[in-house]
């Protein structure tokens, strides 16, 4: 099947029509649940990488901030993805022709793949090589703010 | 009435013209209106998180006040420009949505917190910072900031939502 055919499968799905059916309500509970997990995980991101690029809470140890803010990041990104699921699967195709909802996801999967390899090398001592701290932040700043900023051209190209 | 009579000037303003009418600077203002959260309200969160104790507990209170404050204020700063900005592009508009007042009388609001806990707290936080668990009245004011906040963002979600029916 084609990308185009999966999404074209998705967004006449039963479940599609579940979603489309509900309470015009629910559409901006799922926007308000978006925001919030967007809030969370991009706070919690700026949070240590501010104290990696040592402009902030220098005081504090890494480790300790990357381990509060840890269930933070995921809760985060959890409540990004449900929400993002029930705004995207009603309206599907009209994802598929907006080249930001591809940006957005190429920089979603880069930011990931930062997440879960340099961000965790750079946060796992107090004491990490200073080049390591400061390109982690630069790059996980960069991508994360990004993955924002392409999900705010995609509303506006709709 | 006056507000009105403002609000319809900086709606057809030049700025508030241009900004409505411009295919990258409108989305770019909102852009950074809403990223910038992650600075204001999102570090805010943080700190009210450790004002009622339930986030952070082992860092002093003091040390997140005020090595966070810079970026509160200066996420701050974008926001008020940005939200200025927004305003004149489509002020005719937003001054008849009362969640708009809303969301006004409750940023207000949160600055009364803000201000009472800065004069009664803040003062004489070599009292409390390294309490796990801080005094009732501060927490109050961390709940309070949280609400607060929160209402503001949902608040002003609900704006464009509520402009385009």
């Amino acid at each position: 099947m084609s990308a185009q055919g999966l999404f074209d499968a998705i967004q006449h799905s039963a479940l599609s029509d579940a979603i489309s059916k509900l309470d015009h309500l629910f559409g901006a509970v799922a926007q308000l649940g978006h925001i919030t997990g967007l809030v969370l995980l991009l706070s919690s991101i700026v949070l240590v990488n501010l104290r990696l690029l040592g402009w902030g809470l220098t005081s504090q140890p890494i480790t300790r901030l990357a381990t509060s803010t840890n269930k933070l990041i995921w809760s985060g990104l959890a409540l990004l993805a449900v929400s993002g699921l029930f705004i995207f699967i009603p309206a599907a195709l009209i994802y598929y022709v907006n080249p930001f909802f591809w940006y957005k996801a190429e920089l979603i999967v880069f930011a990931l793949i930062v997440q879960l390899t340099l961000f965790r090398w750079a946060t796992r001592t107090d004491e990490p090589r200073p080049l390591l701290a400061k390109g982690t932040a630069v790059v996980s700043l960069a991508l994360w703010f990004g993955v924002g900023a392409a999900a705010r051209v995609i509303g506006f190209l709709n | 009435m006056a507000i009105l009579q403002f609000a319809q000037w900086a709606n057809d303003s030049e700025l508030g013209t241009y900004i409505r009418e411009s295919l990258f600077a409108y989305p770019a203002i909102e852009g950074l209106h809403l990223l910038s959260l992650a600075f204001s309200v999102g570090l805010i969160v943080f700190t009210d998180l450790r004002l009622v104790g339930l986030f952070l507990k082992e860092v002093p209170a003091s040390d997140l006040l005020k090595q966070l404050r810079p970026w509160v204020l200066g996420g701050f700063a974008v926001q008020l420009f940005t939200g200025v900005l927004l305003f004149f592009a489509s002020a005719a508009t937003v001054v008849t949505l009362p969640v708009f007042w809303l969301k006004l009388l409750v940023i207000f609001l949160a600055g009364v917190n803000v201000l009472w806990f800065e004069l009664k707290w803040v003062r004489r936080v070599g009292d409390w910072t390294d309490q796990l668990v801080p005094p009732g009245g501060v927490r109050f004011a961390g709940w309070a900031s949280l609400a607060f906040w929160s209402f503001v963002v949902i608040s002003g979600r609900l704006i464009p939502y509520l402009s385009y029916k």
